[in-house]
């Protein structure tokens, strides 16, 4: 679905690479993470995969980059319409600032794409109903606040239906009930085969949802791979990627024997808590409580 | 304010085609301008646009709107023509060394009520029909997407930026900016001029890629979640209202009519 092979990038006004050598196969129906420090490339990625970069952009690049078997450096966003959906960090300026409502804001890319009126509501109606913005679907837009913007930009990507969903930090100003709807609609994207490619600062959620962690330094692929092992990496913070508090608290726990050195550190709270339990009650079997 | 109509009204006046709307608003505007009998607007507006409020029940919204709009700017025509009418004139009354002139006052009137006709017909326009049905409607009838995109956003930037400045001026006086009195005020504008233009010009080039990525201007026919519906009688009848305008045009071109 998602293939990079030995892909760099440098902008026009660069003095170095903004990515360099990436190599990434995200398969269909796949939720993958992608973390990594400001300035490491991330949405640099998620420009190059919404066709975006170097597009409308500019930039030289090296190596091959493809979506849906497109190749990426020879296909313009307008044609990936459908395909690739986009979230950008700033719902503000992703509002066509044409429509005088949210649901006829959420139908603006379909009416583009010429879908006939009946689909256009049930599919409204529906990412209305998952985001919870039902109530607030005669509103202006510009009424909204800045997570209720956040959650319509994502709807109207989500409305669009696309193969691959390209999310840039969709969350930076919402609220945890928020976070979870958001979270919860990419979960039933993921269950319905719709890949998922997510750039987000908050670890503790995605560590329980994604399928998969890629960790960018300075523009290169520094780890990829499943969650339990890409965030209990001690190179976490080296990469500045701040690593979870469970297991921070277990990594210390270990030195103390308040955690079993066989099991894995957690990355979830529910598997903190169980490590923690199961070193306590081998504690008092063994008598050191 | 707020004059959209809200989706519970409902009328036979709201449900018109939108451009019908906009062809009466456009029609009565032009004949009033046209035709240049005094008290010819006044006529236009009992007999044509009145019937049209009251069948449409917003009478009660309307006239507020109307006169908060309506009587500063009518109070205004009669105090630049009633004054400074630039022809000799009959005095009616003298203030010190002005002169209040009769011919002045004629005009005045007449310009007043040619703009509470234009401004009855569009706010009729306003109150009884959504934006977005009258954007779909142009785009129905053949106008470029582009242009009706162009229309629309100009329609919505007023409120955007309106809400943009209030966050920049909050946090403007979070760090001890002083915006109260007059002066204050004055003040704030350059500091909140700044970061109000810069920021929208960083938005459109994050909207650019919005709008690519949502399919604006492919090739594809647009489809509209705004049915709006036309019957051949309202096509008829904005034929006719059409051929009044022009009618109203020639007759103010050759004369007649005065």
């Amino acid at each position: 679905m998602i293939e990079f092979r030995d892909f760099s990038l440098t902008y026009p006004t660069g003095s170095r690479p903004a990515l360099r050598e990436i190599d990434l196969v995200v398969p269909r129906g796949q939720f993958c993470a992608v973390v990594g420090a400001e300035g490491a490339g991330k949405t640099t990625l998620a420009g190059v995969i919404s066709g975006v970069v170097p597009h409308m952009t500019g930039g030289a690049s090296k190596g091959s980059a493809r979506v849906c078997g497109r190749l990426l450096t020879e296909t313009p966003p307008s044609e990936l319409v459908g395909e690739v959906g986009l979230v950008m960090q700033n719902p503000f300026s992703q509002l066509s600032g044409a429509r005088f409502s949210l649901r006829e804001e959420l139908a603006f890319g379909l009416e583009n794409l010429g879908v006939g009126r009946a689909e256009m509501i049930r599919r409204v109606e529906r990412v209305m109903a998952d985001l919870r913005l039902t109530a607030l679907a005669d509103l202006s837009p510009y009424e909204l606040s800045g997570g209720q913007q956040q959650l319509l930009a994502i709807g109207s990507a989500l409305v669009m239906r696309p193969a691959v969903m390209v999310l840039d930090e969709p969350t930076s100003q919402l609220d945890a009930v928020g976070t979870g709807v958001v979270f919860d609609a990419l979960e039933t994207l993921r269950a319905q085969g719709v890949t998922v490619v997510l750039f987000e600062h908050r670890m503790e959620r995605l560590a329980r949802c994604v399928d998969r962690v890629l960790v960018l330094d300075e523009g290169r692929t520094a780890a990829d791979g499943p969650p339990a092992d890409v965030l209990t990496d001690p190179r976490l913070a080296d990469w500045g990627v701040a690593p979870l508090r469970y297991t921070t608290a277990a990594r210390r726990a270990v030195g103390r024997g308040l955690w079993e050195e066989d099991r894995p550190l957690p990355v979830t709270l529910e598997a903190a808590a169980d490590g923690f339990a199961a070193a306590l009650k081998s504690a008092r079997t063994t008598g050191g409580l | 304010m707020d004059i959209s109509p809200r989706s519970a009204d409902d009328s036979p006046v709201h449900r018109l085609n939108p451009l019908t709307k906009l062809v009466f608003a456009v029609t009565v505007t032009v004949s009033a301008f046209a035709l240049t009998m005094t008290w010819w607007p006044l006529l236009l507006f009992c007999t044509a646009v009145l019937p049209m409020v009251i069948a449409s029940g917003t009478l009660r919204k309307f006239f507020p709107v109307l006169l908060a709009l309506w009587v500063p700017i009518a109070l205004t025509v009669y105090l630049i023509q009633g004054f400074f009418y630039p022809e000799t004139s009959r005095v009616v009354a003298e203030i010190g060394p002005l002169e209040l002139k009769y011919e002045g006052l004629v005009f005045a009137t007449q310009t007043a009520l040619r703009i509470m006709v234009l401004m009855g017909g569009f706010f009729l326009l306003l109150l009884t029909t959504h934006p977005g049905a009258l954007m779909s409607a142009m785009t129905q009838r053949g106008m470029s997407p582009k242009t009706v995109y162009v229309v629309s956003a100009a329609l919505q930037i007023a409120p955007a930026l309106a809400g943009r400045a209030q966050g920049i001026l909050h946090a403007q006086q979070a760090r001890g900016l002083p915006v109260k009195g007059l002066r204050g005020r004055i003040r704030a504008l350059v500091p909140m001029a700044g970061p109000l233009i810069l920021g929208a010009l960083t938005d459109v080039g994050d909207r650019a890629v919005a709008m690519e990525t949502r399919g604006f201007g492919t090739s594809r026919r647009p489809t509209f979640l705004t049915e709006v519906s036309d019957t051949s009688a309202q096509r008829v009848a904005r034929t006719v209202m059409g051929l009044c305008a022009l009618t109203a045009v020639v007759a103010n071109v050759l004369g007649v009519l005065r």
